[in-house]
């Protein structure tokens, strides 16, 4: 859709830094040791989590509780489809995994969608829930001992999956978000919902399509979370602390914005870490957690990203930028 | 058959205290239009802070939650204006910044009391604990009957000041329209401030009723939380009648799913009956709801 | 039981039928059962005073309210009942009074989202020649919460232009707006309407009704209680009673 020369050259210039930033992303590996690199690995996927929540709590504009079910779906998933008896390898349940959440998405959204603001939060937070109860209950998961996955102790593997999966959710969002009809008709609902369905946007089939992207690509990273963690249980795939984190994250980092969820990601995850190497456990950080959220609602509502690039002038600076190329 | 009374008697006891649970939090959404996510942290620490003046006083919690009522309804005062000025601030989507307040708020509880008191489960001792009454073929601890009736004195003592006192006018008014309540001269911010204050106190002390029948620990919280969720959606958001049915409601469920089917699955129909409720009748099965 | 359906010639080739459309909220009748034809590159002013349902019955028309009776017709086909973005997509568009812009995108990419539905290909150009047509082209970069009010109302416009609508309906677009602007809205109804678009337009500025209306309809609680040109309405005694206080 680009329409005129500065923004040909923005988009160029865009994708040089992205060229740039997974070259230097792709050769970390090689300066740090395992020990740091599983904490980036483990930021890559946050990074792609809050990736994924914000396409419905900032684009769609409905928070939900709920993803860690979808997350949930694509741990067990995987675990089940590689256990002895069906013996799958591993790439090949990434799929099933994905195709499965957005089914589920795809179903429980639409009824779900029609409900306002808090009421969805509540909704799909009980789905959550409800789901994490049924995983403690049923025998194929494993119940609340859950199940182990084939040891697979190779910390390149999974960086370089990981960092893959990232790099195609956002490039991939960032992608749908700017340059398709998709885009435009979620940034339309997103502004005015009336006005979109004055225009003949089908709203209501915009946020379940919406809602089912977002289930898919919070499972492809539980899927590789559960290959890479060895063991899942119901807490540990389904459990609140994930959606806790993802909801601070993209709040931090910007909600509605294409970079703010990476931006908030790595800042928390990395205070995360801090936490656990200073304080042994990450007790303290739950609190941290609520403090910063709290703190962030009151004086930084617009994320960490609008301090660095704040909206308008942030295109100013960017354009004025660009023209000097 | 007696089975099936007990059953029935435990879930009205139960049920009794749900009522008050849940009362504070509906007067909290009609006032302020704000889901506290917060609930089942207060309620939590209402827990805490019978066990701590057990342990360290020696007041039994049937005292103790007046004190627990000062306590925490001066704390909510002091934090409700905070909540009503995140609420009222020129956000894109106000009512989500103060969800995810109260939900900060929430984690921070949740957190804070891991922390610091680990997750241990505490008991609160009561006088009355151990004691039994036999009513024909029913068992009725007598802790839980006390709980059941001081949970009601508590709805009552709410109810009364709703509908007999200035105050409770004022509040009314703000819960139907707010604007139209301070152009009659009505201090909205201060009333809100109240109110919310009167919500914490009650939760709190709904709190330490539920502590002396289940103990209480960091995660019990989450558990409040969901079933506030659930007795006020049946009843209808921010419908503070209707809590009386649908607390009621939510006991004899809990009970009847608990006893014949099994403790395991209780959780999951809880969480699975509020999710249909939100997708069938989200104003509540009454329709009262905001 | 429904009326008989209007069957007359002009109504067959008529862009939009609207037959005995009734809408109720509780214990109110905002519209009271109107009927309306148009035809193709007619203005048509809807006048009356505040609270007589004018923009009731365009939400009606344009399919953004469900009528609790009546019906209503695009182009020949029967609409009645289908959901908002269906009927969008049939070839009418509407204004709001109070505006709807996208607010955080740009001029062009609100003229663009505005195409999302129709012709994606060519919505690039169409943006173009759009912007030109109403003036905006100097701020088509802009974010749209950035623009003036009057520059808005433009904008507005711009994206009802868009879609190629066969009706479009303004709902006081030149409320509140400068002359230069209300100018050059007149001159894009006038080029629009001789291309066979037909407008309804909601106004309380008489003197472009006199100026733009090939006719007037004029309502009161609900009801159309007169239709003609505007001197005839002029000199509506009913019409004089609605506006200056109700008598009855």
């Amino acid at each position: 859709m680009a329409s005129n020369p500065g923004q040909v050259r923005g988009n160029l210039f865009r994708l040089a830094a992205i060229a740039v930033g997974l070259l230097a992303l792709g050769v970390v590996p090689a300066f740090i040791d395992p020990y740091s690199l599983r904490i980036v690995t483990g930021a890559l996927m946050w990074a792609g989590l809050a990736c994924a929540w914000n396409i419905v709590g900032g684009y769609a504009g409905y928070i939900s509780f709920g993803h860690s079910a979808f997350f949930g779906i694509g741990a067990y998933t995987t675990a089940i489809l590689m256990q002895a008896g069906i013996g799958m390898p591993f790439l090949a349940t990434l799929l099933p995994s994905v195709v499965i959440a957005m089914i589920v998405a795809a179903i429980i959204g639409g009824p779900t969608m029609r409900l306002r603001g808090a009421y969805f939060a509540i909704a799909t937070w009980a789905f959550a829930e409800m789901l994490m109860q049924l995983a403690t209950i049923l025998d194929i998961t494993g119940g609340t001992g859950g199940l182990s996955l084939p040891a697979y102790l190779n910390e390149f593997f999974f960086y370089y999956t990981m960092l893959a999966a990232a790099a195609a959710s956002f490039l991939g969002v960032w992608y749908l978000i700017e340059y398709t009809r998709f885009g435009f008709r979620l940034k339309a609902l997103r502004d005015h919902e009336p006005a979109a369905e004055a225009m003949g946007i089908r709203t209501n089939l915009v946020k379940v399509q919406a809602f089912a992207l977002s289930a898919g690509i919070t499972a492809l990273f539980g899927s590789v979370f559960a290959y890479w963690t060895t063991y899942i249980d119901p807490v540990s795939v389904m459990g609140p602390e994930i959606t806790d984190q993802m909801v601070v994250m993209v709040l931090l980092g910007g909600l509605g914005t294409i970079w703010g969820p990476a931006l908030g990601a790595v800042v928390l995850w990395i205070t995360n870490r801090y936490i656990w190497s200073t304080f042994g456990d990450t007790v303290v950080y739950l609190p941290v957690l609520g403090l910063i959220i709290a703190m962030v609602v009151l004086f930084l509502p617009n994320g960490l990203i609008s301090l660095i690039v704040g909206r308008r002038r942030g295109r100013e600076l960017i354009s004025r930028i660009l023209r000097k190329f | 058959m007696d089975l099936f009374l007990q059953t029935i008697m435990n879930g009205v006891l139960i049920g009794g205290i749900l009522i008050c649970l849940t009362i504070g939090f509906q007067l909290t959404f009609g006032v302020l239009h704000v889901i506290d996510f917060a609930v089942g942290g207060w309620a939590m620490l209402g827990g805490y802070a019978a066990y701590w003046l057990v342990a360290l006083a020696g007041i039994d919690p049937f005292i103790s939650i007046f004190l627990v009522f000062v306590l925490f309804a001066l704390i909510g005062r002091a934090v409700g204006p905070l909540i009503y000025h995140v609420r009222t601030s020129r956000y894109a989507r106000p009512d989500l910044m103060a969800l995810a307040f109260t939900f900060g708020l929430f984690l921070l509880m949740r957190g804070g009391a891991l922390w610091l008191w680990s997750y241990n489960s505490r008991n609160v001792e009561s006088v009355f604990s151990g004691e039994f009454l036999t009513v024909g073929p029913v068992t009725i601890p007598v802790l839980r009957l006390s709980a059941f009736l001081m949970a009601l004195l508590i709805s009552l003592g709410v109810f009364l000041l709703l509908y007999r006192t200035r105050f409770g006018m004022a509040v009314r008014a703000v819960a139907q329209n707010r604007d139209h309540a301070g152009l009659m001269g009505v201090d909205v911010k201060r009333v809100s401030a109240y109110v919310y204050g009167l919500y914490t106190g009650i939760t709190a002390s709904a709190g330490v009723l539920i502590a002396t029948i289940y103990s209480v620990n960091p995660s019990v919280g989450v558990r409040y939380t969901l079933f506030a969720f659930f007795v006020a959606v049946l009843a209808g958001l921010g419908s503070v009648g209707g809590v009386l049915i649908a607390g009621l409601a939510l006991g004899l469920m809990e009970s009847v799913v608990s006893t014949y089917v099994g403790t395991r699955y209780s959780l999951l129909v809880v969480f699975g009956v509020l999710f249909l409720v939100l997708l069938i009748a989200p104003k509540g099965v009454l329709g009262r709801g905001i | 039981m429904s009326s008989p359906a209007i069957k007359t010639s002009s109504a067959d080739k008529s862009p939009l039928v609207l037959e005995s459309v009734v809408k109720r909220f509780g214990g109110v009748t905002a519209v009271a059962g109107v009927s309306l034809v148009v035809a193709p590159g007619e203005v048509v002013g809807v006048i009356g005073p505040n609270g007589s349902g004018k923009s009731t019955l365009f939400s009606l028309a344009a399919g953004g309210l469900p009528v609790d009776e009546g019906r209503i017709w695009l182009d020949g086909v029967d609409v009645t009942g289908q959901p908002t973005w269906r009927i969008a997509r049939s070839g009418i568009g509407r204004t709001f009074q109070i505006p709807s812009l996208f607010d955080n995108m740009s001029v062009r990419e609100n003229l663009l989202a505005a195409a999302v539905e129709g012709d994606w290909k060519g919505a690039p150009g169409r943006a173009e020649e759009v912007a030109e047509m109403l003036q905006i082209t100097h701020v088509i970069n802009n974010l749209a919460s950035e623009l003036s009010g009057g520059q808005q109302k433009l904008l507005e416009f711009g994206r009802v232009c868009m879609r190629d609508p066969k009706v479009i309906l303004l709902d006081e677009v030149t409320a509140g707006v400068h002359p230069n602007i209300r100018r050059i809205i007149l001159e894009v109804i006038r080029r629009l309407s001789q291309t066979g678009i037909t407008f309804l337009i909601i106004e309380h500025d008489m003197e472009m009704v006199r100026e733009i209306c090939d006719r007037l309809i004029v309502m009161n609680m609900g009801e159309v209680v007169a239709e003609g040109s505007f001197d005839d309405i002029a000199s509506n005694v009913e019409v004089q009673q609605a506006y200056l206080g109700r008598q009855s």
